[in-house]
């Protein structure tokens, strides 16, 4: 049986680099990342190696996917795991970055901001609607819209939250230039 | 990337490099080679472009049957917007070129 450990992400909107970070100092320590699911990354034993990781965005058609791997390996990225839409890499260090120019990095937080925006705009209906259902009615209705509307509250606070992290990532390239 | 005019310099040697048929990972080498390796394309920006310029029909998929090196080449708009591209950077170079020779000769003649 080997040894996994498991590391919460505090969200790829707010703490990429952070989060990429973490991941090289854990591989120098020896924990290498074999699967990031549902936000927690899954690192598993081994000898101690030095490694940049990277993450891309990008939904991936089935006839995509030969050439976008490949496109990778060939400039020494090597494929760590992949969730849904996110695609983890790791290189040596030094390894020419995934992305080169700004121009492009642009696109890949916009990309990112998408389905975010989509999901903060849902929720954030949904807890309006249950807040006027909520106050507007009486009796059981009122009941169950009130725990409704509570629990779409958490949802909609962390989509938003996320949200405006990717609001304040496209200002600070736009500032940046 | 909203417009490709003016072309950015990735941009630029990704549709220099495909005047001919090449697959990706051979466009990324073609520059790697040309410049010296002072001009490096990281995998991520040149699929993100490649993606671009297709949709933008400046390129288009010349042989697939290679599904990990699928083959793109300039369309004809694309050898147009490349032209027009060329032009201003020619200007640019122009100009840093005769300001740089009417110092020489400045220097010259004192």
């Amino acid at each position: 049986m080997k040894n996994i450990k498991r590391v919460a992400s505090w969200g790829l909107a707010f703490s990429e680099a952070a989060d990429m970070n973490m991941l090289r100092r854990k591989a120098l320590r020896g924990w290498h990342l074999k699967q990031f699911r549902f936000g927690v990354y899954e690192l598993e034993q081994g000898e101690s190696e030095d490694v940049i990781y990277s993450i891309d965005y990008r939904l991936l058609e089935p006839d995509e996917v030969d050439e976008y791997f490949e496109m990778f390996s060939f400039a020494s990225w090597t494929h760590v795991c992949s969730d849904y839409n996110m695609h983890i890499f790791k290189a040596k260090k030094g390894t020419v970055p995934i992305y080169s120019d700004p121009e492009s990095a642009q696109d890949k937080t916009n990309r990112l901001a998408a389905p975010v925006k989509k999901m903060m705009i849902y929720t954030v209906t949904t807890t309006v609607i249950l807040w006027l259902v909520m106050t507007l009615t009486s009796g059981i209705i009122e009941t169950i819209s009130k725990w409704s509307f509570m629990f779409a509250l958490i949802l909609a606070f962390p989509a938003t939250m996320t949200y405006l992290a990717t609001l304040f990532h496209r200002y600070n390239r736009i500032k940046r230039g | 990337m909203k417009s490709f005019e003016p072309l950015t310099d990735s941009v630029f040697y990704i549709m220099a490099s495909l005047t001919e048929p090449r697959h990706g990972y051979a466009v990324m080498s073609l520059v790697e080679e040309t410049t010296g390796g002072s001009f490096v394309i990281g995998p991520a920006s040149l699929y993100t472009i490649i993606k671009k310029l297709l949709k933008e029909q400046l390129i288009v998929l010349h042989d697939e049957s290679d599904s990990r090196r699928k083959v793109y080449m300039l369309t004809d708009v694309g050898r147009q917007t490349l032209e027009a591209d060329i032009a201003r950077r020619k200007v640019m170079i122009e100009m840093a070129e005769k300001g740089l020779e009417r110092r020489e000769v400045c220097d010259e003649e004192h």
